[in-house]
């Protein structure tokens, strides 16, 4: 490959810029990481260095290229049944509370941002039909959001690398997935038809506009790429996504009682999870 | 199964002005309604809005929801201008603990609109916006941190001010800041927090 040059200077302009259209910001750390991403972006547009690029990037009418750099930069990589306890604290604690206000019959919106290419939502709609028995008695409205539109176009295929389907019992495996010639696994069409896939940048209000009325949020390892800002920004527009009494699930690591105040703090016997209180 | 699709149909709940015309005049409007998700939402959509300074700073003063309280504090630390730091510099001022601490917080994240004011913020008479000051420097992301600290050891009257500067130097302070660590130890001889803040600070730098 051709060796395209990032200066300091040229990082510090990248990092602002990305920042200020995705809320994601990359520390010095990630300087090797955003170099090579950017250099391969830089080649692939056929422009010769990064003041190039960055002028094509910024003045580019129908925004593509930004779509096409948000895909690269953005870190996709998860499995099945990550973080499994969730999933059961889902069935086991949450479902049950969300049911408790709602006439039986009546819609259970989730909502799985990032979704990445599917593995969550997915995992989510596979751990209801295998562990609720009430599934059946209740309309269950699944959403997987993210913004990098690739991913978005392999959850729709649904089709997955071993290592994507490592952590599932095989039992499972072979109930919703068909062996393909090439090594991978494809996920059943009744299960791809569960879950509704959209585009969707969390800071970006009026695309967030229209998500609300959720029952619960997953949104597991998004908020560690944002800064303070960003992140309390985002905590915000999943505050008002869900209704009052819905849940929220962020990864092991995150905590949204450093982000905000605005949520509760609930400890299940599976795990702690993140309420907007009811009389808000 | 029970998994359904969205309805594409579904109207909007009546009374939900999110999804209608957001501009300046109807956000400004929408602040001031009875229903705190609107104001909630106004508040946000005005990050887009320098011009809204003024008005989200009026709500500030009259807002008893939390939620919608910090909207404005997020939507004015993505303003980020001076006019919004002049505000929030007032509000360290506010008989009300929780909108000092929250314009604290958001001055902490306003870096390069916050340090051109900081050396005043350090002199202001009322020592206690001094050492909100130096709360503020805590998780300032600006190089002149420990300069400023350091000034505040060597200029500062007030044993309390100190003391906090102190604090934080034993946190983010280098071998640049032992002279006025040891300085400070001298001017104030009769304060023994002020020897114990000094040596377990010159013992975080690795100077024992």
């Amino acid at each position: 490959m051709t060796e395209i040059s990032i200066s300091d200077e040229d990082f510090q302009k990248f990092r602002e810029f990305f920042y200020r259209k995705t809320g994601i910001y990359f520390d010095d750390s990630k300087r090797y990481f955003v170099d090579r991403r950017l250099s391969e972006r830089i080649i692939r547009t056929g422009n010769s260095d990064f003041r190039r690029y960055f002028n094509f990037l910024r003045f580019q009418a129908d925004g593509n290229e930004l779509q096409a750099l948000i895909n690269s930069m953005t870190v996709n990589e998860t499995f099945f049944f990550r973080e499994e306890y969730q999933f059961k604290c889902l069935v086991d604690s949450m479902i049950p509370e969300i049911t408790k206000g709602k006439q039986p019959g009546s819609r259970i919106r989730i909502w799985s941002i990032p979704s990445s290419s599917g593995e969550e939502p997915y995992s989510i709609a596979m751990y209801l039909i295998e562990n609720w028995r009430d599934l059946d008695l209740w309309e269950v409205e699944l959403i997987g959001s993210d913004i990098d539109t690739e991913a978005l176009e392999r959850a729709r295929r649904g089709e997955y690398s071993p290592r994507s389907v490592q952590n599932l019992p095989s039992s499972l495996l072979h109930k919703y997935f068909t062996s393909l010639p090439n090594g991978n696994f494809l996920l059943s069409e009744e299960l791809r038809q569960a879950v509704e896939f959209t585009r969707v940048n969390l800071m970006d209000p009026a695309q967030t506009r229209s998500y609300r009325n959720f029952d619960i949020i997953f949104c597991r390892n998004l908020l560690i790429y944002f800064d303070d800002v960003s992140r309390r920004q985002a905590a915000e527009v999943l505050f008002d996504a869900l209704v009052p009494g819905g849940f929220i699930c962020l990864g092991h690591s995150e905590s949204m009682s450093r982000i905000t105040s605005l949520f509760r703090v609930r400890k299940f016997s599976q795990g702690i999870v993140y309420q907007r209180p009811e009389e808000t | 199964m029970a998994f359904v699709r969205r309805k594409q149909d579904e109207p909007i709940p009546p009374g939900d002005r999110r999804s209608r015309g957001r501009d300046l005049s109807g956000l400004v409007e929408s602040l001031r309604s009875e229903d705190p998700a609107v104001r909630r939402w106004a508040a946000r959509d005005l990050a887009s809005y320098p011009e809204a300074t003024d008005a989200l700073f009026q709500q500030l003063m009259v807002e008893k929801v939390p939620s919608v309280r910090e909207a404005i504090f997020t939507s004015l630390t993505l303003i980020g201008a001076r006019e919004v730091v002049e505000g929030l510099m007032e509000l360290l001022r506010s008989d009300d603990a929780s909108l000092r601490n929250e314009a604290i917080e958001a001055m902490k994240n306003l870096p390069e609109a916050v340090s051109p004011v900081m050396e005043s913020l350090l002199a202001d008479p009322d020592s206690d916006v001094r050492i909100f000051a130096i709360n503020i420097l805590e998780s300032l992301k600006h190089p002149n941190v420990e300069k400023w600290l350091i000034e505040v050891l060597r200029d500062e009257e007030h044993v309390n001010v100190c003391a906090a500067a102190i604090d934080l130097l034993g946190e983010v302070g280098s071998e640049m800041a032992i002279p006025a660590l040891k300085e400070v130890r001298e001017r104030f001889p009769d304060e023994p927090f002020i020897e114990f803040a000094v040596d377990l600070a010159l013992k975080r730098i690795g100077e024992s």
